[in-house]
């Protein structure tokens, strides 16, 4: 029997899902190897009964907690795709200001209507399976998983910093342009999609495991960036982990 | 061994006969960097450049290539994939020409490498004497400075004209074809020697060891205190062996398609710097922590490449310099400190 795929969306902009939809060939692949069954984005059809469910978007409300909670319940699988999901994104950017004030901030007089909590990483709430990293995520990382699922092999994941794929492609560094990245300890995997293009890399695909934050920091320190200046620099994308606190 | 002399007002119609026969790649300005690419005409080529960001080797060891496409429906298929398009690289220093020297060695030892070897037998090599060094270049304690060996021609810039030393027959074919030359006078091969000594004498980096010395030296030092305190910086960022024209270490992998019947395998550049280089299969990792990957960097370009294929792996060109944020990467610097004993 094919696998029955889900995908959910929280609290993100919808750009993964997005993503999704862009495939054209590959959709179609896919489409002929596993179900689709629940995909808010794409068709009207809903289906509790499911094996693999893609969520994307962050934890960030109490209903939210539950929601995943009976989603992990039915799935056989948990993959999170996107940076808001995997790593809680740049929703987390609230996470430092008072819960009251964020929701004063967005919805002014009617803030009472609305509950607010830190924003989190789906694992910081369930047991996730698979990540496709990314802010969007990364369209070939998230064929390579659901072949790797097909196949029911463990899908290579790059453990290494997006340096390696900035270098392969012949990049300039930015830290030679005057400017600054966290590139080295941010996980690889998008070949270097921003310093290619000419920006700098933000780190939206997440740490590496092991991930010598310290001195990166002190790299950017000695590059002339101020102690806030370099937590503002994490923060963007990497709230939720340690290096931004 | 023969040289002769092009003038420089020769040298665009050489290059163009080139053109016209062969791909030609060369070294172009990149955002005030220097850089390999394919060249269209003379003009976009640059032969007084210090280094580029990239080796080389990009042309013998793509950063990523297919070895071979495979089926798996039915009869089981599998098909080599090689290209090997025959090319002239241009502009080729010393230093690298001597790392590509390396390359050959470990590429068609015991069991050679086809994709490799067959890249090598299309290539041309025609290198250029540096005139202007890197800064972080140390070429004359390595000995790579410049070669009498393992090129095609191998140009000299003496002013007006450039002195052509003829390294191969091929060479030696596409020059009579191409270039109008004469050969070169005792005069001519002076004023080579000295063009190249004046080069010599803008190295500022050096290693207080001789390269004879530099195994040894890293042998005593196994357990020297340095390597952890170099690691503790660390990235695992494998910047230092990306960059390295010696460094030719590779990851294969499987590329299923999605009807899962069909796919190939692949190889990219791989890095000992990195976290997971020797995790195997049953998930151990015989270099978990950061200062034995370091470390083992070291030993590699000092003395496991000497000890293996006779040649040390480091041809001094400084790239790992440039390219370590962490400033960390350095051999001069280490092999110094080791020599001061400190
Ligand atoms: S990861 Fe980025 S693209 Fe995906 S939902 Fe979050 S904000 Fe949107
Ligand atoms: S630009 Fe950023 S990611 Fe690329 S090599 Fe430099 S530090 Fe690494
Ligand atoms: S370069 Fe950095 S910011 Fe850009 S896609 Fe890759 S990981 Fe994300
Ligand atoms: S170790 Fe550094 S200096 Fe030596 S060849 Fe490699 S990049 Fe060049
Ligand atoms: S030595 Fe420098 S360039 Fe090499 S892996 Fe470590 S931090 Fe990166």
């Amino acid at each position: 029997m094919k696998p029955r795929l889900a995908f959910f969306d929280f609290t993100g902009c919808e750009g993964c899902q997005l993503e999704v939809i862009n495939f054209e060939q590959e959709l179609l692949d896919i489409l002929s190897a596993a179900d689709i069954v629940n995909f808010r984005e794409a068709m009207t059809e809903r289906s509790d009964d499911y094996d693999i469910a893609f969520i994307d978007g962050a934890i960030t409300t109490e209903r939210d907690v539950a929601r995943i909670k009976e989603i992990r319940e039915r799935a056989k699988i948990l993959v999170a795709i996107g940076a808001c999901a995997c790593i809680g994104g740049v929703n987390c950017l609230k996470n430092f200001y008072p819960m009251e004030e964020v929701l004063r901030i967005v919805y002014g007089e009617s803030a009472h209507y609305y509950d607010t909590i830190p924003a989190r990483p789906v694992d910081a709430v369930v047991p996730v399976e698979y990540y496709v990293q990314g802010c969007p995520m990364t369209q070939s990382e998230f064929v390579k998983v659901v072949k790797a699922l097909l196949a029911g092999k463990k899908p290579e994941i790059p453990n290494y910093p997006v340096c390696v794929e900035c270098k392969m492609a012949g990049n300039i560094c930015v830290f030679e342009k005057g400017e600054t990245c966290v590139g080295p300890v941010t996980r690889a995997g998008c070949n270097a999609l921003c310093v290619t293009n000419g920006r700098i890399c933000w780190g939206c695909r997440g740490l590496v495991d092991d991930p010598n934050t310290d001195s990166e920091k002190e790299i950017l320190a000695k590059y002339n960036l101020t102690p806030e200046e370099i937590i503002a620099k994490f923060r963007m994308f990497l709230g939720y982990s340690e290096v931004a606190k | 061994m023969k040289y002769e002399v092009i003038t420089k007002e020769d040298f665009p119609s050489f290059v163009n006969g080139l053109l016209s026969e062969i791909e030609v790649v060369g070294v172009k300005m990149k955002e005030g960097k220097f850089h390999y690419d394919k060249i269209k005409s003379y003009d976009e080529l640059c032969l007084d450049y210090d280094v580029t960001l990239i080796p080389p080797k990009k042309y013998l060891l793509p950063p990523k290539e297919t070895l071979l496409k495979f089926s798996l429906g039915g009869a089981i298929q599998v098909e080599p994939s090689i290209d090997a398009t025959p090319r002239v690289i241009l502009g080729v220093h010393p230093y690298d020409i001597k790392a590509i020297e390396l390359m050959d060695a470990v590429f068609s030892d015991s069991n050679p490498d086809a994709n490799y070897m067959e890249r090598r037998r299309n290539t041309v090599i025609v290198g250029v004497d540096c005139r202007n060094p890197s800064p972080n270049a140390f070429c004359p304690s390595m000995g790579t400075d410049t070669t009498e060996t393992g090129f095609d021609l191998l140009l000299t810039d003496i002013g007006e004209q450039y002195v052509v030393a003829i390294g191969s027959e091929k060479g030696e074919e596409l020059l009579k074809k191409h270039a109008r030359t004469r050969e070169a006078t005792e005069a001519d091969l002076a004023q080579r020697k000295a063009a190249q000594e004046e080069a010599l004498a803008k190295y500022k980096l050096s290693i207080k060891a001789a390269v004879e010395e530099i195994p040894e030296l890293l042998e005593k030092n196994y357990d020297h205190p340095l390597w952890e305190e170099l690691a503790a910086k660390c990235l695992s960022c494998g910047s230092c062996t990306m960059v390295c024209p010696t460094c030719v270490c590779f990851d294969v992998q499987d590329d299923l398609e999605l009807n899962l019947t069909a796919g190939e395998r692949f190889r990219q550049w791989d890095s000992c710097m990195l976290q997971g280089f020797a995790k195997v299969a049953t998930g151990e990792n015989f270099r978990e922590d950061c200062t034995s990957r370091l470390r083992h960097r070291y030993f590699r370009k000092g003395n496991y490449m000497l000890k293996r294929y006779g040649k040390l792996g480091c041809v001094g060109c400084g790239r790992c310099i440039g390219a370590c944020l962490a400033e960390i990467a350095n051999p001069v610097e280490a092999y110094n400190r080791l020599k001061e004993g400190s």
